[in-house]
Protein backbone atom coordinates (compact mmCIF):
# COMPACT_ATOMS: atom_id res chain seq x y z
CA UNK A 1 0.00 0.00 0.00
CA UNK A 2 1.15 3.52 -0.72
CA UNK A 3 2.26 5.46 2.28
CA UNK A 4 0.55 8.77 2.98
CA UNK A 5 1.72 10.52 6.10
CA UNK A 6 -0.87 12.71 7.77
CA UNK A 7 -0.50 16.47 7.48
CA UNK A 8 0.06 16.66 11.21
CA UNK A 9 3.15 14.46 10.94
CA UNK A 10 4.49 16.52 8.05
CA UNK A 11 3.84 19.76 9.89
CA UNK A 12 5.46 18.48 13.09
CA UNK A 13 8.46 17.35 11.04
CA UNK A 14 8.88 20.87 9.69
CA UNK A 15 8.32 22.59 13.02
CA UNK A 16 10.61 20.30 14.99
CA UNK A 17 13.18 20.20 12.17
CA UNK A 18 13.43 16.40 12.14
CA UNK A 19 15.84 14.83 9.66
CA UNK A 20 14.34 12.91 6.75
CA UNK A 21 15.96 9.80 5.33
CA UNK A 22 14.99 6.74 3.30
CA UNK A 23 13.68 3.67 5.11
CA UNK A 24 14.82 0.40 3.52
CA UNK A 25 11.95 -1.54 1.96
CA UNK A 26 9.36 1.08 2.78
CA UNK A 27 7.46 3.54 0.55
CA UNK A 28 9.92 3.08 -2.36
CA UNK A 29 12.77 4.70 -0.46
CA UNK A 30 10.98 8.02 -0.02
CA UNK A 31 12.76 10.28 2.49
CA UNK A 32 10.64 10.34 5.63
CA UNK A 33 11.17 11.57 9.14
CA UNK A 34 10.55 9.27 12.07
CA UNK A 35 7.15 10.88 12.70
CA UNK A 36 6.07 10.41 9.10
CA UNK A 37 7.27 6.80 9.10
CA UNK A 38 5.43 5.93 12.32
CA UNK A 39 2.46 8.15 11.54
CA UNK A 40 -0.03 5.54 12.78
CA UNK A 41 1.57 5.49 16.23
CA UNK A 42 1.35 9.28 16.42
CA UNK A 43 -2.35 9.17 15.59
CA UNK A 44 -3.05 6.23 17.91
CA UNK A 45 -1.28 8.00 20.76
CA UNK A 46 -3.28 11.13 20.03
CA UNK A 47 -6.51 9.13 20.08
CA UNK A 48 -5.56 7.55 23.39
CA UNK A 49 -4.73 10.97 24.83
CA UNK A 50 -8.05 12.33 23.59
CA UNK A 51 -9.97 9.44 25.17
CA UNK A 52 -8.11 10.03 28.44
CA UNK A 53 -8.78 13.77 28.26
CA UNK A 54 -12.52 13.39 27.75
CA UNK A 55 -12.96 10.70 30.41
CA UNK A 56 -10.95 12.77 32.90
CA UNK A 57 -13.04 15.81 32.04
CA UNK A 58 -16.23 13.87 32.75
CA UNK A 59 -14.78 12.26 35.88
CA UNK A 60 -13.72 15.60 37.38
CA UNK A 61 -17.00 17.34 36.70
CA UNK A 62 -19.52 14.66 37.74
CA UNK A 63 -22.82 16.26 38.65
CA UNK A 64 -26.18 15.09 39.90
CA UNK A 65 -27.84 16.84 36.98
CA UNK A 66 -25.62 15.77 34.07
CA UNK A 67 -24.32 18.16 31.45
CA UNK A 68 -24.22 17.19 27.75
CA UNK A 69 -20.83 15.43 27.88
CA UNK A 70 -21.72 13.49 31.00
CA UNK A 71 -24.99 12.41 29.41
CA UNK A 72 -23.17 11.04 26.38
CA UNK A 73 -20.75 9.12 28.56
CA UNK A 74 -23.54 7.82 30.80
CA UNK A 75 -25.22 6.49 27.68
CA UNK A 76 -22.00 4.80 26.53
CA UNK A 77 -21.31 3.21 29.92
CA UNK A 78 -24.94 2.15 30.28
CA UNK A 79 -24.94 0.55 26.83
CA UNK A 80 -21.70 -1.30 27.52
CA UNK A 81 -23.03 -2.53 30.89
CA UNK A 82 -26.16 -3.82 29.24
CA UNK A 83 -24.16 -5.56 26.52
CA UNK A 84 -21.88 -7.23 29.07
CA UNK A 85 -24.82 -8.35 31.19
CA UNK A 86 -26.48 -9.93 28.17
CA UNK A 87 -23.37 -11.91 27.23
CA UNK A 88 -21.39 -12.75 30.37
CA UNK A 89 -23.43 -14.72 32.87
CA UNK A 90 -21.97 -13.98 36.32
CA UNK A 91 -20.31 -10.80 37.60
CA UNK A 92 -19.34 -9.59 34.15
CA UNK A 93 -19.13 -6.02 35.46
CA UNK A 94 -15.50 -6.48 36.46
CA UNK A 95 -14.56 -6.55 32.76
CA UNK A 96 -16.28 -3.22 32.08
CA UNK A 97 -13.14 -1.04 32.48
CA UNK A 98 -11.17 -3.06 29.95
CA UNK A 99 -13.99 -3.29 27.42
CA UNK A 100 -14.78 0.39 27.80
CA UNK A 101 -11.14 1.32 27.26
CA UNK A 102 -10.95 -0.75 24.09
CA UNK A 103 -14.21 0.77 22.84
CA UNK A 104 -13.09 4.37 23.44
CA UNK A 105 -9.64 3.79 21.92
CA UNK A 106 -11.05 2.21 18.77
CA UNK A 107 -13.81 4.81 18.49
CA UNK A 108 -11.50 7.84 18.66
CA UNK A 109 -9.07 6.18 16.27
CA UNK A 110 -11.82 5.49 13.74
CA UNK A 111 -13.13 9.02 13.86
CA UNK A 112 -9.73 10.56 13.19
CA UNK A 113 -10.36 9.87 9.51
CA UNK A 114 -12.93 12.68 9.50
CA UNK A 115 -10.61 15.33 10.93
CA UNK A 116 -8.44 17.10 8.36
CA UNK A 117 -4.66 16.73 8.91
CA UNK A 118 -5.12 13.48 10.84
CA UNK A 119 -5.46 9.93 9.63
CA UNK A 120 -7.16 7.10 11.52
CA UNK A 121 -4.67 5.07 13.52
CA UNK A 122 -6.77 1.97 12.86
CA UNK A 123 -6.15 2.26 9.11
CA UNK A 124 -2.77 0.69 9.82
CA UNK A 125 -2.67 -3.00 10.60
CA UNK A 126 -0.08 -2.58 13.35
CA UNK A 127 -2.48 -0.65 15.57
CA UNK A 128 -5.42 -3.04 15.16
CA UNK A 129 -3.12 -6.03 15.56
CA UNK A 130 -1.90 -4.53 18.82
CA UNK A 131 -5.46 -4.07 20.06
CA UNK A 132 -6.41 -7.61 19.00
CA UNK A 133 -3.32 -9.07 20.72
CA UNK A 134 -4.14 -7.23 23.95
CA UNK A 135 -7.69 -8.60 23.79
CA UNK A 136 -6.35 -12.09 23.06
CA UNK A 137 -4.01 -12.01 26.04
CA UNK A 138 -6.71 -10.59 28.28
CA UNK A 139 -9.38 -13.20 27.63
CA UNK A 140 -6.96 -16.09 27.79
CA UNK A 141 -5.59 -14.83 31.10
CA UNK A 142 -9.05 -14.39 32.57
CA UNK A 143 -10.19 -17.76 31.21
CA UNK A 144 -7.28 -19.45 32.95
CA UNK A 145 -7.83 -17.44 36.13
CA UNK A 146 -11.54 -18.21 36.20
CA UNK A 147 -11.47 -21.89 35.25
CA UNK A 148 -7.98 -23.00 36.22
CA UNK A 149 -5.10 -23.67 33.82
CA UNK A 150 -5.83 -27.35 33.08
CA UNK A 151 -9.59 -27.00 32.80
CA UNK A 152 -9.31 -24.00 30.49
CA UNK A 153 -7.03 -25.75 28.00
CA UNK A 154 -8.89 -29.05 28.39
CA UNK A 155 -12.10 -27.58 27.04
CA UNK A 156 -10.39 -27.10 23.68
CA UNK A 157 -10.11 -30.88 23.45
CA UNK A 158 -13.85 -31.31 23.05
CA UNK A 159 -16.23 -33.62 24.90
CA UNK A 160 -15.17 -36.96 23.31
CA UNK A 161 -11.77 -38.11 24.51
CA UNK A 162 -10.74 -40.18 21.47
CA UNK A 163 -11.44 -37.25 19.15
CA UNK A 164 -9.23 -34.90 21.15
CA UNK A 165 -6.03 -35.43 19.08
CA UNK A 166 -8.03 -34.11 16.12
CA UNK A 167 -10.00 -31.45 17.97
CA UNK A 168 -7.24 -29.87 20.00
CA UNK A 169 -5.01 -28.65 17.12
CA UNK A 170 -8.06 -27.43 15.22
CA UNK A 171 -9.39 -25.50 18.19
CA UNK A 172 -5.97 -23.96 18.86
CA UNK A 173 -5.78 -22.97 15.20
CA UNK A 174 -9.24 -21.42 15.50
CA UNK A 175 -8.15 -19.56 18.62
CA UNK A 176 -5.08 -18.15 16.90
CA UNK A 177 -6.93 -17.18 13.73
CA UNK A 178 -9.25 -15.08 15.88
CA UNK A 179 -6.41 -12.58 16.27
CA UNK A 180 -6.15 -12.31 12.50
CA UNK A 181 -9.87 -11.94 11.81
CA UNK A 182 -10.41 -9.58 14.75
CA UNK A 183 -7.65 -7.20 13.64
CA UNK A 184 -8.06 -7.46 9.86
CA UNK A 185 -11.78 -6.69 10.01
CA UNK A 186 -11.26 -3.36 11.72
CA UNK A 187 -8.19 -2.47 9.67
CA UNK A 188 -9.78 -3.34 6.32
CA UNK A 189 -12.98 -1.46 6.99
CA UNK A 190 -11.36 1.74 8.17
CA UNK A 191 -8.52 1.69 5.64
CA UNK A 192 -10.93 0.98 2.78
CA UNK A 193 -13.30 3.72 3.82
CA UNK A 194 -10.47 6.21 4.22
CA UNK A 195 -9.06 5.23 0.81
CA UNK A 196 -12.40 5.73 -0.95
CA UNK A 197 -12.91 9.09 0.77
CA UNK A 198 -9.41 10.06 -0.36
CA UNK A 199 -10.17 9.09 -3.97
CA UNK A 200 -13.39 11.12 -3.88
CA UNK A 201 -11.42 14.02 -2.46
CA UNK A 202 -8.99 13.70 -5.37
CA UNK A 203 -11.87 13.84 -7.87
CA UNK A 204 -13.42 16.97 -6.42
CA UNK A 205 -12.52 18.33 -2.98
CA UNK A 206 -15.74 20.32 -2.62
CA UNK A 207 -18.87 18.52 -1.32
CA UNK A 208 -18.17 15.23 -3.13
CA UNK A 209 -16.39 13.49 -0.21
CA UNK A 210 -19.18 14.47 2.19
CA UNK A 211 -21.44 11.40 1.68
CA UNK A 212 -18.42 9.14 2.03
CA UNK A 213 -17.39 10.96 5.18
CA UNK A 214 -20.86 10.51 6.59
CA UNK A 215 -20.58 6.81 5.79
CA UNK A 216 -17.21 6.92 7.54
CA UNK A 217 -18.85 8.24 10.69
CA UNK A 218 -21.44 5.48 10.50
CA UNK A 219 -18.90 2.72 9.74
CA UNK A 220 -16.63 3.98 12.50
CA UNK A 221 -19.45 3.56 15.00
CA UNK A 222 -20.52 0.17 13.66
CA UNK A 223 -16.96 -1.17 13.59
CA UNK A 224 -16.37 0.05 17.15
CA UNK A 225 -19.53 -1.75 18.19
CA UNK A 226 -18.51 -4.94 16.36
CA UNK A 227 -14.97 -4.90 17.80
CA UNK A 228 -16.30 -4.38 21.33
CA UNK A 229 -19.06 -6.95 20.89
CA UNK A 230 -16.61 -9.58 19.65
CA UNK A 231 -14.29 -8.81 22.56
CA UNK A 232 -17.20 -9.39 24.93
CA UNK A 233 -18.18 -12.62 23.20
CA UNK A 234 -14.63 -14.02 23.23
CA UNK A 235 -14.34 -13.06 26.89
CA UNK A 236 -17.68 -14.68 27.65
CA UNK A 237 -16.60 -17.88 25.88
CA UNK A 238 -13.38 -17.96 27.89
CA UNK A 239 -14.68 -17.23 31.39
CA UNK A 240 -18.08 -18.96 31.41
CA UNK A 241 -18.26 -22.27 33.25
CA UNK A 242 -20.01 -25.17 31.61
CA UNK A 243 -22.66 -26.44 33.99
CA UNK B 1 -25.92 -21.45 -15.16
CA UNK B 2 -25.26 -22.13 -18.86
CA UNK B 3 -25.59 -18.44 -19.64
CA UNK B 4 -23.20 -17.62 -16.81
CA UNK B 5 -20.64 -20.14 -18.06
CA UNK B 6 -20.91 -18.79 -21.58
CA UNK B 7 -20.42 -15.26 -20.35
CA UNK B 8 -17.46 -16.29 -18.27
CA UNK B 9 -15.94 -18.13 -21.25
CA UNK B 10 -16.44 -15.14 -23.55
CA UNK B 11 -14.98 -12.87 -20.93
CA UNK B 12 -11.87 -15.03 -20.60
CA UNK B 13 -11.55 -15.17 -24.39
CA UNK B 14 -11.87 -11.40 -24.62
CA UNK B 15 -9.31 -10.97 -21.90
CA UNK B 16 -6.85 -13.25 -23.67
CA UNK B 17 -7.44 -11.49 -26.99
CA UNK B 18 -7.00 -8.15 -25.30
CA UNK B 19 -3.77 -9.32 -23.71
CA UNK B 20 -2.47 -10.49 -27.10
CA UNK B 21 -3.57 -7.35 -28.89
CA UNK B 22 -1.88 -5.06 -26.43
CA UNK B 23 1.55 -3.71 -27.32
CA UNK B 24 4.55 -5.29 -25.64
CA UNK B 25 3.95 -4.75 -21.92
CA UNK B 26 5.95 -5.95 -18.97
CA UNK B 27 3.07 -7.74 -17.28
CA UNK B 28 0.23 -9.98 -18.50
CA UNK B 29 -3.34 -8.89 -17.95
CA UNK B 30 -3.92 -11.26 -15.05
CA UNK B 31 -0.83 -10.17 -13.21
CA UNK B 32 -0.92 -7.17 -11.01
CA UNK B 33 -3.79 -4.95 -10.02
CA UNK B 34 -6.35 -6.26 -12.49
CA UNK B 35 -6.48 -9.58 -10.63
CA UNK B 36 -6.96 -7.77 -7.33
CA UNK B 37 -9.85 -5.72 -8.71
CA UNK B 38 -11.50 -8.77 -10.26
CA UNK B 39 -11.13 -10.76 -7.03
CA UNK B 40 -12.57 -7.88 -5.04
CA UNK B 41 -15.54 -7.61 -7.42
CA UNK B 42 -16.32 -11.33 -7.07
CA UNK B 43 -15.95 -11.18 -3.30
CA UNK B 44 -18.19 -8.12 -3.07
CA UNK B 45 -20.86 -9.83 -5.16
CA UNK B 46 -20.85 -12.87 -2.89
CA UNK B 47 -20.87 -10.70 0.20
CA UNK B 48 -23.82 -8.71 -1.15
CA UNK B 49 -25.83 -11.88 -1.71
CA UNK B 50 -25.00 -13.24 1.72
CA UNK B 51 -25.67 -10.03 3.60
CA UNK B 52 -28.90 -9.50 1.67
CA UNK B 53 -30.12 -12.91 2.76
CA UNK B 54 -29.13 -12.25 6.36
CA UNK B 55 -30.82 -8.83 6.50
CA UNK B 56 -33.95 -10.15 4.77
CA UNK B 57 -34.28 -12.90 7.35
CA UNK B 58 -33.67 -10.46 10.20
CA UNK B 59 -36.27 -8.00 8.93
CA UNK B 60 -38.78 -10.81 8.53
CA UNK B 61 -38.06 -11.91 12.07
CA UNK B 62 -38.56 -8.40 13.43
CA UNK B 63 -41.79 -7.99 11.46
CA UNK B 64 -43.18 -11.21 12.92
CA UNK B 65 -42.04 -10.55 16.45
CA UNK B 66 -41.23 -6.85 17.06
CA UNK B 67 -40.43 -7.53 20.73
CA UNK B 68 -37.36 -9.52 19.77
CA UNK B 69 -35.99 -6.62 17.70
CA UNK B 70 -33.07 -5.86 20.02
CA UNK B 71 -31.71 -9.40 20.13
CA UNK B 72 -32.19 -9.92 16.41
CA UNK B 73 -30.42 -6.66 15.60
CA UNK B 74 -27.38 -7.54 17.72
CA UNK B 75 -27.12 -11.02 16.26
CA UNK B 76 -27.57 -9.65 12.75
CA UNK B 77 -24.78 -7.10 13.17
CA UNK B 78 -22.42 -9.80 14.43
CA UNK B 79 -23.36 -12.02 11.49
CA UNK B 80 -22.92 -9.18 9.02
CA UNK B 81 -19.49 -8.43 10.48
CA UNK B 82 -18.45 -12.05 10.10
CA UNK B 83 -19.67 -12.16 6.48
CA UNK B 84 -18.00 -8.87 5.71
CA UNK B 85 -14.70 -10.10 7.14
CA UNK B 86 -14.32 -12.42 4.14
CA UNK B 87 -14.43 -9.48 1.72
CA UNK B 88 -12.04 -7.60 3.97
CA UNK B 89 -9.51 -10.43 3.61
CA UNK B 90 -9.72 -10.03 -0.16
CA UNK B 91 -9.36 -6.25 0.23
CA UNK B 92 -6.23 -6.73 2.32
CA UNK B 93 -4.88 -9.13 -0.29
CA UNK B 94 -5.70 -6.53 -2.96
CA UNK B 95 -3.75 -3.93 -0.99
CA UNK B 96 -0.81 -6.32 -0.93
CA UNK B 97 -0.75 -6.68 -4.76
CA UNK B 98 1.11 -3.86 -6.37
Amino acid sequence: MEHHASLLAKWLTQVLGLSQHAWPGFAHGMPLSVLERYDHLLNAALAALMAMFFTTLVRKGLQRIPGPLQQVFEGVVGGLKEMIDENIAHHGQRYLPFIGTIALFVFFNNLFGLIPALSPGTSNWNVTLGAALVVFGYYNFHGMREQGFVKYWAHFAGPIWWLSPLMFPLEILGLLSRILSHSLRLFGNIAGEHLVAGIFFGLMPLLLPLPMMFLGLFFGLIQTFVFTMLTTIYLSGAVSHEH
Amino acid sequence: MKKFLTTAFLFTLAAVAFAQGAPAVQKGLFEGQFTAHLALAIAAAGCGLGQGKAVAAAVEGVARNPQAAGNIRTTMIIGLALIEALVIYVLVAAFAIK
